[in-house]
C-alpha cells in the first residue's frame, strides 16, 4: 500500500443508534450492534435470572454474543442476540442522551462486549481510535481517555471527530458533512481536516424520531404493532396460520417499545420515500398505497404516511399534525428544515471557503439512505443558494458505505503511515494527564 | 502476430505475399519476438510492440527468488523519529537474512510543520506591544498558529476570545514583521522577505470579503427577479421606441422626453417609466424633471435613426460619412430639427453611404481588373472563387455564380472591357461586411491589411 502501514489499530464508533467496531484497514466494521443495554434490576428476579443466564450460556455455542455482568444488583445485557431474548423486568437503557454520553457504566459495558465478545481481542495490544461527536465537551473526552487508559490499558489512543472521518472516507480534506444519524442530524463544516466548531448546526430530528412519528401515526390509525415476543403462530391448516397472543405480564414498557421500534424501523427503511415537493395533505390524499406484511401476518396499507414522515426532516412543523406527537410541539419552532440548516451552517463560515463548501456537501448516516433524500436536498439547496455557487451533494451509492462512513474514515486514518506520529500514547497520558488530550487531538 | 493466429484458427489462406513478406520481415521479427516472462497472448494485448517506457521490468516478473536470500515477515516494533515519546507500535516488516531493516520510519519525513517565530518577553516589551492586544492573547494566538500550521480559518474558529479572522491575521503578520526587522542585522537582507515586500492590509482584505459575501448572498430568487425586471424594462423600451416611430408624423416638433436606459439594474421599477442615467450632462437636469411625461426630443429620435441606418457599416465608414458631410458644409446635426430637415438629413446620409460603397467597389474592381491584365492569375491561392474563374479565360463576358462559401450574396459580374470595369447592382445582405473577407486575386501582392489578415502559422519562430 502506498501510504498505509498496519499497526492493527481498532476503530470504535459509538453512535446513538448502533455501535460499530472493527479493525483498522478493513472496509466494514466486524461488530455492529444496537447501542443500548438491557438492564435487569431488582433483587427478586436476580436468582432466577442468574440460573437461567448460566444455563443459557452453557447451552449456546461458543460464538454467543451474550455477556452478562453482575454489578451489584443490576445485570446488563449487551448485543443484538442478548437483547432479542425477552427477559422479565428488563429495561432498555441508552447511554447517549442528546448526543453526549450520560452513563459511563453502560458505555463501559458496550465496549467490553465489543472487544471481548465480538472482536475477541485484548485491548492491551491494540491502539484505539474513537469517534466522537463534533460538539463533545472537554470533560467527556477526558473521561473517555481515562476509562480507556485505566481500565483497558490501551497502548495508544486517538479521538477523532465524526465529520472529519466522514470527510476522509470520501478523500476530501474540506467539505460540509450532513450527518443524518439515529439520534440527531448534525451539519458540520470541515476545513483542511479540522471541524469549524462555531459553525456546527444540530437538530434533534434523527432516524429514531422519524420511527417514533411513524409508530404514533400507525397507532392513531388503529393498527396495533405486536412485538415479536408477544404472539405465537400456529399452523392450523397447511399454509394458514393462526395468531395467538402470549401473555407476558412482566415485560417492561421500554422493552416493548424497543421491539416495536425495530419493526417500525424496518417499515420505514423499506417503504418511506422523501417527496419531491413539500408535503401537503391535499395533494397526497389519493396516493396509491403500498402494502407491508407485519411479522404477525397483518398486512398494512401505507399511503400518505410514506411521504409525510420523511418530509419531517425538511419541514419539522408537520410533526404537529401527527397525533400523539404533540409533546414535541414546543421544540419544533426552533428547528428548521434540512436545507435551511445547511445554509445557516455555511453562512457562519468564513466567506472565502463558502464556495468550496457548497460544492462538496457529503451525506452520511443511516437516515441518509432514505430514497430520494439526496435529490430533494440538492433541489432545495440550488433554489436557495446564490447563483455563483455550484451546489453539489455527494453521497456514496452503497447504503452500507453511508451508514458506516464514519467508521470507514477511521479505518483509513488509523492505517496510514503518517498517522502513526499522532497517537496519544500511554506514557504521554501518564506524564501530562488526561487534559493533554485537548492538545493532541484537536 | 494476432492476425495470423486468427487466420490459422479460421482456416483462411494466408496472403499470397506472405512468403516474400516473411523473408523481408524475418530480420524484423527477431526484435518482435515476445519477451520471456509473460505469455504470448498478454504480450499481444499491448499491440505486439513493447511500450515506449516499460513500466515493469519484464525479466523480473517470473524470476524465482535468489536462493541465498531468506525473506521472512516479522512483527516488529516501530521506531519513528517523528514521535518524541517511546511509544512502541508494532507492524509487519520484511526481514531479509535475519537482519531487520535499519533507518528511520519511512513516514517520519512527512512530519513537517510551519516555521513560526517565537519571541521572548524582552522582545515583546520592546517591539511588539499593541493597545488592542494583550500579551496573553498574543501568546495564545501564536500557540494556535503553531498548532494549526497557520490555517487561519481554523485558528479563528478555535480562538477563545472573539476576534475576526482579519484581526488575527493582521496581528500575526505585524508581529512577525516587527520581529524580523528587530532581529535582522541589516535592512538589506530583509528586502526580499515576502512579509516585508507585501505587507498584509487588513482593510483591503475586509473589503474584498464584503464584496465576495455580497456576491454569494444573492439567492437565486433575487437573481431571477433581477433578470425579470431587466427583461421587462427592455420590453418597455422597445415598445416605446416603436410607438414613437409610429407616432412621429403626428407629434409636433420639439417635445421633450425622458429617455429610458436600462443600464442601471436596481433602479428600475417594473411598472413605471424609469429615471434615466444619461450620458449627456446638459440634458440631465431638464429631463429629470420631465421624467414622468411621455415627451420626445426629435434630435434623440434622429440619433436613433442615424444609428439604425449606419449600424450595418463599420466605424471607419461612419467616420468617412461624417467627414464627407463636413466637406460639403453640412452640420453633423441639423441646427433646426424640423421634420423635413431631419428627413432630408437622413436621406443625405444614406446617399453618402451608398456613394462610399460604390467608390469602394470601384476600387476593388479596378485592382482586380489590373491583375487580370498582368496575368498573375495562375499563381493564385486556391480560393473557391478562383476555381470558378479558372474555367473562364479572359475576356469572357458572362455571369458567374460564386461557390457556396459566399452564400449570402450572388454576384453578377459583367466585364465589358478590361480597361473600365464597373459594377452593376449587387444584391447583398451585407455587402460592405463581406467585402473585406474576399480573398481577391489582387490581394496576394498587397500587404495584409487588418481587415483580411491571414493567420500567420509560424508564430513561434517569430519570437
Amino acid at each position: 500500500m502506498y501510504g498505509g502501514d498496519e499497526v492493527s489499530a481498532i476503530v470504535v464508533d459509538l453512535g446513538s443508534h448502533t455501535c460499530k467496531a472493527g479493525y483498522a484497514g478493513e472496509d466494514a466494521p466486524k461488530a455492529v450492534f444496537p447501542s443500548v443495554v438491557g438492564a435487569v434490576d431488582g433483587s427478586e428476579a436476580m436468582d432466577v435470572d442468574a440460573d437461567s443466564a448460566k444455563n443459557n450460556s452453557n447451552s449456546e455455542d461458543s460464538k454467543t454474543n451474550e455477556s452478562d455482568k453482575e454489578k451489584g444488583k443490576r445485570k446488563l445485557y449487551v448485543g443484538s442476540q442478548a437483547l432479542n431474548y425477552r427477559r422479565d423486568h428488563m429495561e432498555i437503557l441508552s447511554p447517549i442522551k442528546d448526543g453526549i454520553v450520560s452513563d459511563w457504566d453502560l458505555v463501559d459495558n458496550i465496549w467490553e462486549h465489543a472487544f471481548r465478545g465480538c472482536l475477541m481481542i485484548d485491548p492491551k495490544e491494540h491502539p484505539m481510535l474513537l469517534a466522537e461527536p463534533p460538539l463533545n465537551t472537554q470533560q467527556q473526552r477526558e473521561k473517555a481517555a481515562e476509562l480507556m487508559f485505566e481500565k483497558y490499558k490501551v497502548p495508544a489512543l486517538f479521538m477523532a471527530k465524526n465529520p472529519v472521518l466522514t470527510s476522509f472516507a470520501t478523500g476530501r480534506a474540506t467539505s460540509l458533512v450532513v450527518d443524518c444519524g439515529g439520534g440527531s442530524t448534525t451539519i458540520s463544516p470541515v476545513h483542511e481536516g479540522y471541524v469549524l466548531q462555531k459553525a456546527v448546526v444540530s437538530a434533534p430530528i434523527g432516524g429514531e424520531f422519524l420511527t417514533d412519528c411513524l409508530l404514533k401515526s400507525l397507532e392513531s390509525k388503529g393498527i396495533k404493532i405486536r412485538p415479536r415476543y408477544s404472539f405465537k403462530r400456529k399452523e392450523v391448516r397447511p399454509g394458514e396460520f393462526q395468531v395467538e397472543d402470549v401473555g407476558v405480564p412482566d415485560t417492561t414498557e421500554s422493552y416493548k417499545l424497543f421491539c416495536q421500534r425495530m419493526i417500525v424501523g424496518d417499515i420505514k427503511d423499506s417503504i418511506c420515500r422523501v417527496p419531491d415537493t413539500p408535503y401537503d395533505d391535499k395533494s397526497y390524499a389519493n396516493i396509491p398505497t403500498t402494502s407491508y406484511e407485519l411479522p404477525d401476518g397483518q398486512t398494512l396499507e401505507i399511503g400518505a404516511d410514506r411521504f409525510k414522515i420523511p418530509d419531517v426532516m425538511f419541514n419539522p412543523s408537520i410533526v404537529q399534525t401527527i397525533p400523539g406527537m404533540e409533546k414535541y410541539g414546543d421544540m419544533i419552532p426552533t428547528v428548521r428544515g434540512l436545507p435551511h440548516m445547511v445554509m445557516e451552517s455555511i453562512n457562519k463560515c468564513d466567506v472565502d471557503i463558502r464556495r468550496e463548501l457548497y460544492s462538496s456537501i457529503l451525506l452520511a448516516g443511516g437516515t441518509s439512505s432514505m430514497q430520494q433524500l439526496k435529490e430533494r436536498l440538492e433541489k432545495d439547496l440550488i433554489e436557495e443558494s446564490p447563483h455563483s455557487a455550484r451546489v453539489k451533494v455527494l453521497a456514496s451509492g452503497n447504503t452500507t458505505e453511508r451508514r458506516f462512513s464514519v467508521w470507514i474514515g477511521g479505518s483509513i486514518l488509523a492505517s496510514l503511515g503518517s498517522f502513526q506520529q499522532m497517537w496519544f500514547s500511554k506514557s504521554e497520558y501518564e506524564e501530562h494527564g488526561a487534559s493533554y488530550i485537548q492538545r493532541k487531538c484537536p | 502476430m494476432g492476425g495470423t493466429d486468427a487466420k490459422d484458427i479460421l482456416g483462411l489462406p494466408k496472403t499470397p505475399l506472405s512468403l516474400t513478406q516473411e523473408k523481408k520481415s524475418r530480420p524484423q521479427k527477431e526484435s518482435h519476438r515476445k519477451p520471456d516472462g509473460i505469455s504470448r497472448e498478454v504480450y499481444a494485448l499491448t499491440g505486439g510492440v513493447a511500450p515506449l517506457m516499460p513500466s515493469i521490468d519484464v525479466t523480473q516478473l517470473k524470476r524465482p527468488p535468489p536462493p541465498d536470500e531468506k525473506v521472512a515477515w516479522q512483527w516488529l516494533p516501530v521506531k519513528s523519529s517523528a514521535r518524541k515519546d517511546d511509544l512502541q507500535l508494532y507492524h509487519w516488516v520484511r526481514v531479509v537474512n535475519d537482519i531487520p531493516p535499519s533507518g528511520d520510519y519511512s513516514f517520519a519525513k512527512y512530519n513537517k510543520s510551519v516555521d513560526v517565530l517565537k519571541y521572548t518577553d524582552d522582545e515583546y516589551e520592546n517591539h511588539l506591544t499593541d493597545p488592542v492586544w494583550t500579551k496573553e492573547e498574543t501568546d495564545q494566538l501564536f500557540e494556535l498558529c503553531e498548532r494549526f500550521d497557520l490555517r487561519f480559518t481554523v485558528i479563528a474558529d478555535r480562538f477563545p476570545l472573539s476576534r475576526t479572522l482579519e484581526e488575527l491575521k493582521d496581528r500575526y503578520y505585524s508581529v512577525t514583521r516587527a520581529l524580523l526587522r528587530a532581529r535582522a542585522q541589516s535592512p538589506a537582507e530583509l528586502a526580499n522577505h515576502p512579509l516585508i515586500k507585501e505587507p498584509y492590509d487588513m482593510t483591503r482584505d475586509r473589503e474584498r470579503k464584503r464584496a465576495l459575501s455580497m456576491v454569494l448572498s444573492q439567492s437565486r430568487h433575487q437573481e431571477k427577479k433581477d433578470a425579470e425586471i431587466l427583461a421587462e424594462a427592455k420590453r418597455i423600451t422597445e415598445m416605446r421606441l416603436a410607438a414613437r416611430r409610429a407616432a412621429e408624423p403626428d407629434v409636433p416638433a420639439n417635445e421633450n422626453i425622458g429617455s429610458v436606459s436600462p443600464s442601471s439594474n436596481s433602479q428600475l421599477p417594473a411598472t413605471a417609466v424609469a429615471p434615466s442615467t444619461l450620458t449627456m450632462a446638459d440634458y440631465a437636469s431638464t429631463l429629470a424633471s420631465l421624467r414622468m411625461l411621455h415627451v420626445y426630443l426629435r434630435t434623440y429620435g434622429l440619433e436613433q435613426m442615424v444609428q439604425a441606418a449606419s449600424s450595418a457599416v463599420g466605424l471607419r465608414t461612419i467616420k468617412r460619412v461624417e467627414q464627407t458631410l463636413q466637406d460639403l458644409g453640412v452640420n453633423l446635426k441639423p441646427k433646426v430639427p424640423t421634420k423635413t430637415v431631419c428627413d432630408e438629413h437622413l436621406e443625405l446620409r444614406k446617399e453618402i453611404l451608398t456613394l462610399l460603397n460604390l467608390q469602394k467597389q470601384l476600387q476593388y474592381k479596378e485592382s482586380e481588373g489590373s491583375s487580370h491584365r498582368e496575368g498573375t492569375y495562375g499563381a493564385m491561392p486556391d480560393t473557391p472563387k478562383d476555381r470558378v474563374f479558372a474555367s473562364e479565360p479572359f475576356g469572357f463576358g458572362g455571369t458567374f455564380l460564386l461557390s457556396p462559401s459566399f452564400q449570402n450574396f450572388m454576384y453578377y459580374f459583367t466585364i465589358s472591357n478590361l480597361q473600365g470595369v464597373c459594377l452593376s447592382v449587387f444584391t447583398a445582405e451585407r455587402p460592405i461586411k463581406k467585402e473585406p473577407k474576399r480573398k481577391g486575386p489582387g490581394r496576394q501582392s498587397d500587404t495584409p491589411s487588418p481587415a483580411h489578415k491571414r493567420p500567420r502559422k509560424l508564430k513561434a519562430s517569430d519570437l
